[in-house]
Order: structure tokens, then C-alpha cells, then sequence
């Protein structure tokens, strides 16, 4: 046990003290984002293995130009002899490298445990993995409304409106995470952690972030970065999954114990935004985005654009099914709630049924504001929903009003 | 016709579609490696174009660089999709079709007998139906591409690959375990080979190293290889007729085809990369004119490597399996590094006091030894569980195992074929056009992949069509790197075909060595030797004995009052 804390101890203190200071152009360059309380022993552990396999190459390769251009054939000129064995070399360069591996593999696997232990007040956040989005559940039941745009600054983020995720600093979240389909596997780079995420069975991990990137503008409602490191904190889907795995991807930000309170209060309130504008935001956070487009460009799925109140050809709905309505099978309220809620009741040419029921997971008004926002995004339609959805609203703080 | 007693093998035999029968039908081990190297190669080929492809539209981060969106019928095909399909592509066809018997089937062919004084494999017919199980399960994988290619990934993991519509999963797992059986059957032949075959007088530790390489090879081909085969029956059950065994919606475990799996294909990493590590002790004594350092550990750490690969499979589920079995495989896996630590510390010190020149195989030995020490090192940080959980299907993970299948085997698979082309094909090689091909596939090879250890670091995961433009730099200059990869290989292609068409003739010993595919023709009769040879001195005696054809005044020798014996 000494033994062990004290060769975990001596390397730390050489890749701590001299190389590896928060933030500098050196660990930037390696990790690019540390945020999380795993970093220090993760990347302790990796530099005492970078530094002794630096020192080796160093060795093997200047050994290998040395001979090579000392020892080049002279023709006519024999080589001269030298032993072709020697025990003691032998054996040093066989015993050296397995003490120096032994301390790896021990330092390696003591930090390894830190990881896989979450303490018992962690904070519990309930992870839903699917092709191709990923759902955070919050201790108030909230999932994240918030998205980040991909033409923010420039920034390409694989070519999606990625959803945002906020954590607490300080404190220990515990992830408790399930898939709807295949594996995926849940990977916070600037937190050092990776967890598979498997269908019918529940995996976690937890973290603890240590410094705060983002704080929660209540007037903007989203996040503002607060440091150089705020840009580029990424989950990620690290599990090969399919057509969009790289874009199965979200923005972490980490913000103050009271910014993440207001942010998670504001998650849950669905109410207080208009139908039409939470139907935006639904088809960015639930994963509409990754297979539907609203521009008309082709996807894994069909697109958005155009198609409210359409009966097209290749659409067989069935005599009876709640989507003929005035004796008509056209895309309305109900095509659209069933096709959330049984995905292969309207399957159109074309595309596999591949797309993940949602029962569940959605209130009511949520599923009319996705309706509605399909419904906006076709020409003939814009402008009478976007009307429709301020009468709702306008009778809502009616209502409230009058209280 | 003067008998098989003086006739090159490749000497044409009657009218062409006599000598094209003659070599579909033959047994001769000679002609069915070239037949394994001319395919392997066009299977690199198509795999490297695959990669081109890759890495071109990786150049932005946008999807959609080079891989177009289109319609096939009423389906639209995105890019992601094609992207998926491409590096699914590359996988399978690197690993199956090229690289898994690029050495063993072809080269390993042509010289493991020559080399143990032979005149053929043990089973000369079963030799000729491996090839023939390796062409039909190519022709099944090219169907499975036609028909619309896998985009699985090389590694089927489940659900998946079980539960994916797309393409020809089926056809592509039934390729794999009909070429499985090629390299089972391969791996037989030369054990029987190895253990029958020897020239009188010729024990264990007189056997040349590429020989004790593909033995080695050959005990995890026949060993190993049966799993893959059983693996891939379920998965192709589960696919046709549901039964559950992986897919957890019915009740199976989906870990479970990943345990499988990878007591495969983690030994087959070894398939892949003991071969090369025979071909440089093999360059490097002859070019160096040296007796190789620690001819017993050299050979011992291939059968200790063997041995171990077969305990190290967990190392590829630290994300996925619990803590205890991942302490274990954690451990066992540094095992693994300590012979292969050994090779090198032995191939350098081969090197020194030696007589050393710098053609192309030499250089490509040299190569090699950078690329596979940097390959071997960035292998303790994925064995260590703390680091290799954040680098666990990063980059990192590409870098590394392309520094040791690429940088490793291939860049041996370069230099043997470079090393022994004299010997099977009757012509020299143009040596300085090889030796600018060669460095410029090395620079090629480190832009491309040294930059690759930074994108895992910092987070980039694999499989990745499209990326957060943080990593577009780094990605930027492993294209460029890839291209010049693609050049390098273009000139020694170049080379090869000026080489047959009118390459200088070779001698029967062009460059001094001392194992026994030197002492006979270039290109070798068809018995290999006129009668067969006798075993007067080691592999490696290249202080005292002046190598076959050679004039003693050519090759001067030491004083051998100076010579300590070898052990």
C-alpha cells in the first residue's frame, strides 16, 4: 500500500510541478478542455506514461540513427565481430520495463476506481441514449430546451443545432444512463469520462466539474461563456451507431449551483412558451433535427417542410385510421401525433422504419407545438399558425391575468 | 521441356491458356503465393482508395466534402451514409481480404519451404484449396459490396449489425467466415510444415526467424480463428431467424457478441503483426551483414506473444464490462508489451557494429522500427484503464493501431516484398526511385497518423463523418499526409511494373544472405533446389561463412580469432 501511494505520488509530482499546470499551452495542446475532478489523476497517469515512453523512443531511435550512420558498409571492409548475447543486457531490458509498466498498471487502475465509485449525494440526472440524440432527465423532471445554433461565431458543429446540457460546479452528478436502440456510449472529453450506454440495461458514471464555464442570463435565457475554455465542451456519442453517430452530439456547460437552478427551472417550464416557438425548440432537444430537415433537403427521415395538410402518394394510411379526416388521409394533428407515437403506422416510401416511439415522453401541448411548427413550415400554412399560436398564448395570460 | 529439374516456375508452360491452366490448377506453393499476393495487393489497393476517400472528406468539417447525396430509387442515400460505408469498407477489406493473409498466404508461401530446405507446403492441395476459399469468399465480399456494402463497421457489433436494414450485413459476415477457413487451413499447412518438413539436420533454433514468425502466426490462425468462425454463424442466425442470443430486446446480451468477437480478433492482431516482426529480423541481419541479437529471445517472445494475445481480448470492453474483469485484462494486457519490447531492443542492437547499406528493404526496416516502436509505446496508455477510458474510441485508438497494422506490417509487407522480389520474380528493382518512394511513404505515413494521437487526446471520437470544427487542423494535415502515402505507393508500383518489364536480371544472391531461398535460383525452379540442400551452417552466420554464389574475395571476412561464440 506505501509502496503504491508513494510511486502514484513521485510521477504526479514530476508531470504537476514542472509540465502540467491548469491551462497552459502544454496541457492545452494535449487535452485541449480539463474541467472535471478525474483530469488530474487521468492526466497524471498519462504523462508519467508519455514521459517514459518519450525517454525509451529518445533512446531506441538515437541508438538506431547513431549505428546507421556510423556503422554504413564500407565494401570490402567486414563487420566487426561483437556478441551476438549478452544476460545481463537481456535481462535489464526485460526487468526495467515490466517495473515501469507495473507502476502504469497500478497508478492506472487506483484512479480507475475513483471513477467508477460516485459518491452517495451525487446528484442523479437520467440518461436516455437514441439514434441520434441524447436526453437528459433532471432531478425536476426537465429535460433541456436549450440549443446552441450551429452559425454561432463561425462555428461548424457538425452541421447541427446541438442541445445544451448545464451541470453544476462543485458537486458530484451521477449519470444513470439506458438506450432505446443500439449501443451508444456517453463521453464528456473536458471531464475525462466514457461510459457505454446499452439497450435493457441501466449503466452510470458519475463527475464533478470544477470550473465554471457559462452563466445563466435569465433576460436571454441561455448561457454566456465566462472563460477562453467556455467554447468547446462536447458530450459525444463515442459508440459507432449509425447514419448521424456524429451528430449525436451536445454543448456542456457548467455554471454555478443558482445559475444551474434557474437554468433547470426553466427547462421545465413548457407552459410559458408559445406553441410555435416550442415547437422549434422540440425538434432541436428531442431529436427531430438528426433525421427531419425543414428545408426540404433529404434526410433519414422525410422532410418537414411542406407537407401540413397533404395526402401524397406512397401514404396508404388504412380506412378508419385516425389520419383521414373529411374523408381525406392528409398530414394533420392526428397523422402527426400517431406518426410520434407509432413511427411505422404511416411509413412513406423510401424510408426503413427505424425512428424510436416517443410514447411517454411527450405532454400533450408539446405534441400540438410540434404539429403546429410542421404546420408553419409549409408556405400556405406560416402565417395562420404562427396567428394561432398567439391567440393561444395571448388566452393563457388572459386567463393568468384574470386570477 | 526439360523437366521440372531446371525449369523456373514461372517459365510459361505450352500455349497461354495451357500455362493459365497450369497455374489454376496448380500445387506448386511458389505460384499460389504470387496468386495470394496479386490479389492481396488489388484488396490493398481498394482498401486504400476507400481510405483516400475517408480522409479526403474528413479534409472539412462539413459533411459532404466529396461523398454526394443521390437517389436510388425513391431512397435517398446521404452522405453519412456513404461515409459509413466507406470506412466500413476499408475495415473489412483491410483486415480480411489484405492484411490478415498479405504476408502468411502470400510471402509466407513462397519462402517458408524454400526456407526450411523444402520442396512444397506439407498438403500441396489443400495449400491450392485455401486459395480457392479465399477467392470465393472475396467474390462473396465483393457481392456484399455491390449489393449495397455494410455500414457496420469491420467489428459487427451488436444490435446493430443485427438490426440495421441497410446493405448486405448477411453477405459480408458469410465472407468473413468463408475466408476464415483459407486461413485456417493455411495456418495447418505450415504447422505440419514447420514440424515435418525441415532439411535434415536442421533443428528448432537453426530455423530461420520469418519461420518461427509464421508459426507462431499459424498456431493463433488455427487456434483463434475457429471462434470468429462460430461468432459469426450466431450473428447471422440472429440476423435471418431472431433468436436472441445477442439482442437484448430478446433477452440477449449484446457484451456478449463483443467477448466473442474480440477472442478473435484481438489474437488476429497478432496474425496481422508477428509476420511482419519475421520479415525484419530477416532485413535487417541480411542488410546489416550481422548475426541478430538474441536469436533465442527473438524467437521465444513470437511463441510468448502467441501465447499471451489469446488472454488480452477484455482490453477492448473497459467502457463496456465491469471493474473486475477489467483489472484483469488491464494487467494481462501489459504482459503482452514485454516480449514485443524485447524485438526491438534486439532488432536495434542487431545494428550495432554491423555493415549496414540503405537500400529500400533496410530503409523500410528502419522505418518500421520507428513506426512500430511509436505504435508499441501508445499501446500502455489504452491498457491502463484511468487513461483509457477518455481515449477509448478516440483517435487515439486509429492512431495507434494504424502505427502497428501500417506503420508495422505493412511497411514490412513493403520492405520483405522489396527484400525478397529478386528471388521470386527474376528481376532487381530500381533501388533509388525505391528509396525516394520509401521516405516519401514514411513522411506520408507520420503526418497522416502522428497528428491523429493529438485528435484522440483532445476528444475526437471515431467513426466520425462530420466534427466540431475544433479539430479541423489536425484533420487538415492527415489528409494531406494521406496523399502523400497514396504517391509513395503509386511510384513503387510504378517501379514493380518497370521491374517486369524490364528489370535487370537478378543473381541468385544479390545481396549476401545466408538462409536457403539464396542458395537456389531467381526465380527458384520448381522443386526449388536441384537436389536438396544440406544444412552446413545457421541462418545467421554472417561472421564466418561467405553467403552461397559469393566469391571469398567479394566478401571479405573477419578474423575469427575475434569471434565469441553465438551462445
Amino acid at each position: 500500500m506505501m509502496i503504491a501511494q508513494t510511486m502514484s505520488r513521485l510521477p504526479s509530482v514530476l508531470a504537476s510541478s514542472s509540465l502540467a499546470s491548469e491551462d497552459s499551452g502544454w496541457m492545452r495542446f494535449w487535452f485541449r478542455n480539463t474541467q472535471g475532478t478525474f483530469a488530474d489523476g487521468v492526466d497524471g497517469v498519462f504523462f508519467y506514461i508519455f514521459w517514459v515512453s518519450a525517454i525509451f523512443f529518445a533512446i531506441l531511435m538515437g541508438l538506431m540513427v547513431y549505428f546507421g550512420l556510423k556503422y554504413r558498409r564500407i565494401e570490402g571492409k567486414p563487420a566487426e565481430p561483437s556478441a551476438s548475447h549478452n544476460t545481463m543486457l537481456e535481462l535489464s531490458w526485460s526487468v526495467i520495463p515490466t517495473i515501469l509498466m507495473a507502476i502504469m498498471f497500478v497508478w492506472g487502475f487506483k484512479e480507475y476506481i475513483v471513477m467508477r465509485v460516485a459518491p452517495g449525494d451525487a446528484m442523479e440526472v437520467y440518461v436516455t441514449a437514441k439514434k441520434w440524440n441524447w436526453n437528459l432527465e433532471y432531478p425536476n423532471g426537465a429535460g433541456s430546451l436549450e440549443t446552441v445554433s450551429k452559425s454561432v461565431e463561425g462555428r461548424v458543429l457538425a452541421g447541427i443545432d446541438a442541445p445544451v446540457f448545464v451541470l453544476p460546479v462543485n458537486k458530484p452528478i451521477k449519470f444513470i444512463m439506458t438506450s432505446e436502440d443500439v449501443i451508444h456510449s456517453f463521453y464528456i472529453p473536458s471531464l475525462r469520462m466514457k461510459r457505454d450506454v446499452f439497450p435493457n440495461r441501466y449503466t452510470t458514471l458519475w463527475c464533478e466539474p470544477t470550473e465554471i464555464t457559462h452563466k445563466w442570463d435569465p433576460e436571454k435565457k441561455h448561457g454566456v461563456p465566462v472563460t477562453a475554455n467556455g467554447k468547446g465542451l462536447y458530450l459525444f456519442c463515442a459508440e459507432y451507431c449509425g447514419d448521424q453517430h456524429s451528430q449525436m452530439l451536445a454543448e456542456v456547460q457548467i455554471m454555478s449551483d443558482g445559475d444551474f437552478r434557474a437554468w433547470m427551472a426553466e427547462q421545465a417550464n413548457t407552459d410559458a412558451i408559445d406553441k410555435y416557438t416550442l415547437g422549434q425548440i422540440l425538434y432541436k432537444t428531442a431529436g427531430c433535427v438528426a433525421c427531419h430537415s425543414v428545408d426540404g433537403s433529404a434526410g433519414t427521415g422525410p422532410t418537414w417542410k411542406g407537407i401540413w395538410d397533404d395526402a401524397r402518394p406512397g401514404w396508404k394510411p388504412q380506412p378508419g385510421d385516425a389520419a383521414v379526416e373529411d374523408n381525406r388521409a392528409v398530414v394533420g394533428l392526428n397523422y402527426i401525433r400517431e406518426s410520434i407515437m407509432n413511427p411505422g403506422a404511416y411509413l412513406r416510401e423510401g424510408f426503413a422504419n427505424q425512428m424510436p416511439t416517443y410514447q411517454g415522453k411527450f405532454k400533450n401541448r408539446e405534441i400540438e407545438a410540434i404539429a403546429l411548427y410542421i404546420k408553419s413550415l409549409d408556405p400556405d400554412f406560416t402565417d395562420e399558425a404562427k396567428s394561432e399560436s398567439e391567440a393561444e398564448m395571448a388566452a393563457k395570460e388572459q386567463e393568468s391575468g384574470g386570477e | 521441356m526439360g523437366g521440372h529439374h531446371d525449369v523456373s516456375y514461372l517459365a510459361p508452360k505450352g500455349t497461354p491458356l495451357q500455362t493459365l491452366l497450369a497455374w489454376m490448377f496448380t500445387v506448386d506453393h511458389k505460384k499460389i503465393g504470387v496468386m495470394y499476393l496479386v490479389a492481396t495487393t488489388f484488396a490493398f489497393a481498394l482498401g486504400g482508395l476507400a481510405a483516400l476517400l475517408l480522409r479526403a472528406e474528413l479534409m472539412y468539417p462539413e459533411i459532404g466534402q466529396v461523398l454526394p447525396e443521390y437517389k436510388a430509387g425513391a431512397t435517398t442515400i446521404t452522405a453519412n451514409n456513404l461515409y459509413n460505408r466507406a470506412f466500413s469498407l476499408h475495415g473489412v477489406i483491410m483486415v480480411f481480404l489484405f492484411i490478415i493473409p498479405a504476408i502468411p498466404a502470400a510471402l509466407g508461401n513462397i519462402f517458408l519451404p524454400i526456407m526450411l530446405g523444402a520442396k512444397d507446403v506439407a498438403f500441396p492441395k489443400l495449400n491450392l484449396l485455401s486459395w480457392y476459399i479465399y477467392v470465393f469468399g472475396g467474390i462473396i465480399a465483393v457481392y456484399a459490396l455491390i449489393a449495397g456494402g455494410v455500414e457496420t463497421g469491420w467489428t459487427f457489433y451488436t444490435p446493430y449489425s443485427t438490426t440495421t436494414n441497410w446493405g448486405a450485413v448477411t453477405a459480408m459476415v458469410l465472407a468473413a467466415f468463408i475466408l476464415g477457413f483459407s486461413s485456417i487451413l493455411t495456418g495447418l499447412n505450415f504447422i505440419v510444415t514447420t514440424h515435418k518438413l525441415r532439411v535434415p539436420g536442421m533443428g528448432w533454433f537453426d530455423m530461420p526467424l520469418f519461420v518461427w514468425a509464421i508459426y507462431a502466426t499459424a498456431i493463433i490462425q488455427v487456434l483463434a480463428t475457429p471462434v470468429l468462425a462460430i461468432t459469426l454463424i450466431m450473428l447471422m442466425c440472429e440476423r435471418m431467424f431472431h433468436i436472441g442470443i445477442f439482442d437484448p430486446s430478446m433477452g440477449g446480451d449484446p457484451v456478449l457478441f463483443q467477448h466473442f468477437f474480440w477472442f478473435y480478433s484481438h489474437p488476429a492482431v497478432y496474425i496481422m503483426i508477428l509476420p511482419g516482426m519475421g520479415i525484419i529480423s530477416e532485413i535487417i541481419t541480411v542488410h546489416c551483414r550481422k548475426r541478430i541479437f538474441g536469436y533465442r529471445a527473438i524467437a521465444f517472445s513470437s511463441i510468448a506473444i502467441a501465447a499471451i494475445s489469446f488472454l488480452v481480448w477484455g482490453h477492448h470492453l473497459f467502457t463496456s464490462e465491469t471493474p473486475a474483469a477489467n483489472v484483469v485484462f488491464s494487467a494481462l494486457t501489459f504482459l503482452v508489451a514485454i516480449p514485443t519490447a524485447i524485438k526491438v531492443f534486439n532488432w536495434v542492437s542487431t545494428m550495432y557494429k554491423s555493415s549496414i547499406v540503405w537500400n529500400t528493404p533496410m530503409l523500410y526496416a528502419a522505418s518500421f522500427l520507428f513506426n512500430f516502436t511509436i505504435g508499441g509505446l501508445t499501446g500502455p496508455p489504452l491498457a491502463t484503464l484511468a487513461t483509457d477510458v477518455h481515449l477509448h474510441d478516440t483517435y487515439f485508438v486509429v492512431a495507434h493501431f494504424h502505427y502497428v497494422m501500417m506503420g508495422g506490417t505493412v511497411f514490412a509487407f513493403v520492405g520483405g516484398l522489396h527484400h525478397w522480389w529478386p528471388k521470386f520474380t527474376g528481376r532487381m528493382l530500381n533501388d533509388n526511385i525505391g528509396r525516394i518512394a520509401a521516405v516519401i511513404v514514411f513522411l506520408g505515413f507520420n503526418m497522416t497518423f502522428f497528428t491523429q494521437f493529438f485528435l484522440g487526446t483532445q476528444g475526437m471520437p471515431r467513426r466520425y463523418a462530420t466534427y466540431v470544427d475544433d479539430f479541423h487542423h489536425l484533420h487538415m494535415i492527415s489528409t494531406i499526409g494521406s496523399w502523400l502515402i497514396g504517391l509513395g505507393f503509386l511510384i513503387h508500383l510504378l517501379v514493380f511494373i518497370q521491374s517486369l518489364l524490364g528489370g535487370e536480371k537478378a543473381p541468385k544472391n544479390p545481396y549476401g544472405g545466408l538462409t536457403f531461398e539464396w542458395e537456389a535460383d531467381s526465380p527458384p525452379i520448381e522443386h526449388n533446389f536441384p537436389h536438396e540442400p544440406v544444412m552446413t551452417h545457421g541462418p545467421y552466420d554472417f561472421d564466418t561463412v561467405v553467403p552461397p554464389h559469393w566469391d571469398p574475395k567479394d566478401y571479405p571476412l573477419p578474423d575469427p580469432s575475434k569471434i565469441k561464440p553465438a551462445h
